[in-house]
């Protein structure tokens, strides 16, 4: 198990370097002078400050050093600071860090609890009224787009109810952001798990099981429900590390401080200090839930862990 | 464990509490973006200058004509032929955090600006100053190597708000601190969130263009970022939101909402245009741009898009700005006609089978996009294909820097000789089709306000005041 951890860990550290390569050498992909066009909206630059702010960046040496000098800051805790407001990169990420990991996490909560539920049950009713109306509700719950769902969910909860404010960063303001995105990840849920456990039913230690004798409680939670998690569980990862990059639409409906507004908006800014902070930070976010994911695997199949 | 727990416990608390409560009399209101810095030297975009303007004051203001007057200076003199602008201070004005401003916050915020190392990013527009000196307690000398007339001006710009030398050694300041003389005084930014700002007790208003010349009448202006326009306006509907930028697809239900006043701001100095990137076919040849000119119906075009939230612009230079002369303008604008733009095409040698194409850049927001959609199809009744290209500012702004080359000339402080100079190359412009003048404002200019919300004013270049404002 020790070997196993081992790897994953060397596997996900070695996915970041090579993140921070690629990040350091971001810069030189945009084409023409990446200086000029990071300053382009800044009138009254003047030709030495757009020297100063090469050499600053070492954007007048090697490669090579250039990327020793990236890592030296980043090491430091220096990821640099914003090309528009001069504001240090790496508190603007981590300013806004606990709101995406606060929605992130609520909202898998939500779409856990309802996916998990609904399509188990559909799995076990399979084939009556039960399951073609829970697949038809997650059918339209995956088809809803999130942008419209937020917008109803706001004008009915907000204006009309006038339950929750329109912005802020409270418990409060957390409840309808943390429900559009939990329901249109519920579905995909409910219906992947609907999936896993039909075939799990059908596989003959699920027989053996029932032939046993054991309470149905046991069969159905311990046996049948922890063999089929696995998809489900990276499933729910891929979704957690999707909403920790940014929910961006459901970001911008309800007025969420979340990283996913930043890295949009540097995107547009040409603001490069800001996206390379931002793809860092998602390199380590995807590394980590990696590990985790890994070790889940291993506790819930024991082929993984010995494998 | 007992203690991890206290502390969770805490935090959660912490979290809950999070996010600023408005009380009754708060004006909250909401944007599209947030501002850059709490720096004026340190940022250029229009959310940051509007909020700058609330917490910072500069030596001269503008009034509501845009007209300069004396503001935290009490006079100014020009002397030495223009070489040398002298500022003479009120006595007794005092920053948000109690301190006395005098020429040292003068000195302290020019000298900042100019700095060789660090400067502002509006250096080059402060001008060719030589040296800032302290006169007396309330007297500060510019010495220019130069005449520089937009000098003067320049002083009532949000680029030039006096930073109180009270944060000389502050790490912080332009992130997590900011004091100036402006009537609101800096309290936090939650960057992306929200700027909580609060009644600054020592403000006295010496220029700004409004009726009480004491602090502001509310006790906090809470400034909410909120991206999605249906956002905001879902605010104003529940009275969440004392003032916001509307989304302009929703002007009409604004203005038809009894509990809503739309407030339209003139004379910004802002402008929107066409230009073209001349140093290469097809728009080298004037008759090119002469003919995309005259296919276009301007008004038509606006009233079909904007309706009457915008004017119609002829001259190269704003309303309100030197120079800005309509009716001067209009004689040399290229006119609606599309016989002609036919004809001009034909003699470059393009006709039904053999279209001129083009392409029509733009930024994002205020409806710009669906005016380029108007001028395309009136392009494609004279034979020009145009395609539409709809990006970000910062795109659009390289774009346009890798065409433009920037040319400057010697200037003069003579009233009559600068209009003249501005006439000239406005007639240039115009005759030549190299700059076709389309409408103002251009961006951020609408302003929609719960009716409660008495006092509130627009400032000329867009300048949103709240020194008066507070509810009924």
């Amino acid at each position: 198990m020790l070997k196993y951890l081992v790897k994953r860990i060397a596997v996900a550290l070695f996915t970041v370097w090579v993140t921070t390569v690629a990040v350091s050498m971001l810069i030189h992909v945009v084409p023409g002078d990446p200086v000029r066009i990071m300053y382009a909206q800044s009138q009254g630059t003047t030709p030495q400050q757009l020297e100063q702010i090469r050499h600053r960046l070492g954007l007048d040496r090697p490669l090579v050093v250039q990327y020793g000098m990236y890592v030296n800051r980043l090491v430091h805790g220096d990821w640099g600071t914003t090309i528009r407001g001069e504001q240090p990169v790496l508190g603007l990420l981590l300013g806004r860090f606990p709101n995406t990991l606060l929605l992130a996490a609520s909202s898998l909560l939500i779409a856990a609890v309802i996916g998990l539920t609904t399509g188990f049950i559909a799995a076990y009713r399979r084939n009556t009224w039960v399951d073609t109306s829970t697949m038809v509700g997650a059918i339209v719950g995956a088809s809803l787009p999130q942008f419209w769902l937020g917008l109803i969910l706001l004008f009915f909860f907000v204006v009309q109810l006038q339950w929750f404010p329109v912005a802020g960063s409270g418990w409060r303001n957390l409840v309808l952001p943390a429900l559009t995105l939990g329901l249109s990840n519920a579905a995909i849920i409910a219906r992947l798990t609907r999936s896993s456990m039909v075939d799990v039913f059908s596989q003959d230690f699920m027989r053996t099981a029932w032939s046993k004798g054991l309470p149905k409680a046991l069969v159905l939670f311990r046996h049948a429900l922890r063999a089929g998690l696995v998809p489900v569980v990276t499933m729910m990862g891929m979704q957690f590390t999707y909403m920790m990059g940014g929910a961006i639409v459901v970001e911008n409906v309800f007025s969420w401080n979340g990283v996913g507004r930043l890295a949009i908006q540097a995107i547009t800014q040409r603001d490069y200090p800001v996206i390379q902070g931002f793809i860092l930070m998602f390199a380590v976010i995807v590394a980590t839930v990696s590990v985790v994911l890994d070790l889940l695997y291993a506790w819930l199949d024991p082929r993984v862990r010995y494998g | 464990m007992r203690k991890g727990m206290t502390l969770a416990v805490a935090g959660l608390a912490a979290w809950i509490a999070a996010g600023t409560v408005a009380h009754a009399k708060d004006i909250v209101w909401a944007r599209d973006g947030d501002i850059d810095s709490l720096d004026p030297q340190r940022a250029t975009s229009t959310l940051s200058r509007q909020l700058w303007y609330q917490i910072y004051d500069s030596l001269l203001e503008f009034d509501d004509s845009g007209k300069v007057v004396p503001n935290l200076a009490r006079s100014w003199t020009v002397s030495d032929g223009g070489k040398t602008v002298t500022f003479k201070l009120h006595d007794g004005i005092k920053c948000a955090d109690g301190t006395p401003f005098n020429a040292d916050d003068v000195v302290f915020t020019a000298r900042r600006a100019l700095d060789d190392e660090h400067p502002s990013l509006t250096k080059t527009s402060w001008g060719p100053i030589e040296k800032v000196e302290k006169v007396d307690d309330l007297t500060v000398r510019f010495d220019l190597s130069r005449p520089f007339a937009a000098f003067v001006p320049f002083m009532a710009d949000q680029f030039t708000g006096m930073i109180c030398d009270s944060m000389k050694d502050e790490d912080g300041f332009g992130t997590t601190a900011a004091v100036g003389t402006g009537p609101w005084r800096f309290k936090s930014w939650t960057k992306g969130s929200e700027i909580v700002l609060e009644r600054n007790p020592h403000y006295h208003n010496y220029g700004r263009p409004v009726s009480n010349d004491g602090p502001p009448k509310a006790d906090r202006l809470i400034v909410r970022t909120m991206p999605e326009g249906q956002t905001r306006l879902a605010g104003l509907q529940t009275g969440q939101i004392s003032i916001a930028v509307p989304p302009i697809e929703n002007v009409r239900d604004v203005r038809s909402n009894d509990s809503l006043k739309l407030y339209v701001a003139r004379r910004t100095g802002q402008n929107m245009f066409l230009e073209f990137a001349i140093s290469r076919p097809p728009f080298n040849d004037e008759r090119a741009r002469k003919a995309v000119a005259e296919a276009i119906n301007v008004p038509v075009a606006l009233k079909l898009v904007f309706g009457d939230l915008v004017q119609r612009e002829r001259c190269p230079i704003s309303r309100g700005v030197l120079g800005n002369d309509e009716d001067f303008c209009a004689k040399y604008d290229p006119h609606y006609n599309p016989a002609d733009a036919k004809k001009l095409l034909s003699d470059m040698g393009y006709g039904p089978d053999n279209p001129m194409h083009i392409v029509m850049m733009t930024w994002v927001g205020d409806a710009r996009g669906k005016l380029l959609q108007v001028f395309q199809n009136m392009l494609s009744q004279v034979g020009i294909k145009a395609e539409i290209q709809v990006m970000d500012i910062g795109t659009l702004n390289a774009r346009v820097k890798q065409e433009n080359d920037t040319k400057s000339g010697p200037g003069t402080l003579d009233h009559d000789a600068r209009v003249s100079a501005v006439h000239d190359v406005a007639k240039y412009l115009l005759s030549h089709a190299v700059h076709v003048p389309i409408y103002t404002p251009g961006w951020l200019w609408l302003y929609a306000a719960n009716d409660d919300l008495k006092g509130f004013k627009i400032g000329p270049f867009n300048r949103p005041l709240f020194n008066d404002a507070h509810f009924e």
